[in-house]
């Protein structure tokens, strides 16, 4: 693995960045936070795409964070093929601003969930227990477009049987772009990090992309 | 439903398409008030 110099997003309304600059440094990076009005990333190697109600998902989730300036920057680091880890508003952010594929959806029981789930890293078939808490967490794409991320190797992680609460298709939970340096997911790998909040499993995802600059 | 004000009605399609719309998930129609 790299050692990854982070910046974590801030806008307004983000709840998770602190945990999200905790969980980068539990796994030997460095992280620092990064308002969304900066253009500038600060030569960062990479940035992570924080949880929250960015703008208090007026509009839809993520809608209006996809045009702060510092996406711009994201955008350009995601092209260049720097690692980009959207969780939860993040990866709807992502999905918003078009540097993934597909939207998250209401949850199919219009309910927000809370609660811990089991995911199944693709590729692997590692079994994670991380959070997730979302009102909004129902990954849809089209037929054609669910095919092509099958094919191309795109679905990182999917929700084991009997947790996928959000009605996710076919039990996606996140997906990589093309080159696999950009990956979205909806539960939150920062939320289990420490053995005190029961779950360690959350480092492998932050450790998936620090090996993106391997 | 969105209301707005735009100086230049012939541009509220762009407006939509490009900023406050979806077009994966949401189509949309505008009502001229």
């Amino acid at each position: 693995m790299a050692f990854i110099k982070w910046g974590v997003l801030q806008f307004p309304g983000s709840c998770d960045e602190r945990d999200a600059l905790h969980a980068c440094r539990i796994a030997g990076d460095e992280a620092r936070l990064i308002w969304h009005e900066d253009r500038d990333l600060g030569g960062v190697d990479g940035v992570v795409v924080p949880g929250g109600f960015s703008y208090g998902d007026y509009l839809r989730a993520g809608a209006i964070a996809r045009f702060s300036p510092a996406m711009e920057a994201v955008a350009e680091l995601a092209a260049a093929g720097g690692p980009v880890l959207g969780i939860c508003n993040g990866f709807q952010v992502l999905c918003e601003a078009g540097l993934l594929p597909g939207a998250l959806l209401r949850n199919a029981g219009l309910r927000f969930r809370c609660h811990q789930v089991e995911l199944i890293e693709e590729g692997t078939g590692e079994r994670l227990s991380i959070p997730a808490k979302h009102g909004e967490g129902r990954y849809y794409a089209p037929e054609e477009t669910l095919d092509r991320l099958e094919a191309n190797g795109q679905v990182a992680y999917r929700y084991a049987d009997g947790h996928n609460s959000n009605g996710s298709l076919r039990d996606i939970a996140g997906v990589t772009n093309e080159r696999g340096n950009v990956l979205g997911l909806m539960p939150h790998p920062e939320h289990a990090v420490d053995p005190l909040t029961g779950s360690t499993d959350g480092l492998r995802v932050f450790e998936r992309m620090s090996g993106v600059l391997a | 439903m969105v209301e707005l004000e735009a100086e230049d009605p012939e541009r509220l399609a762009e407006l939509c398409e490009k900023l406050l719309a979806n077009p994966l998930i949401e189509d949309y129609e505008i009502q001229t008030l």
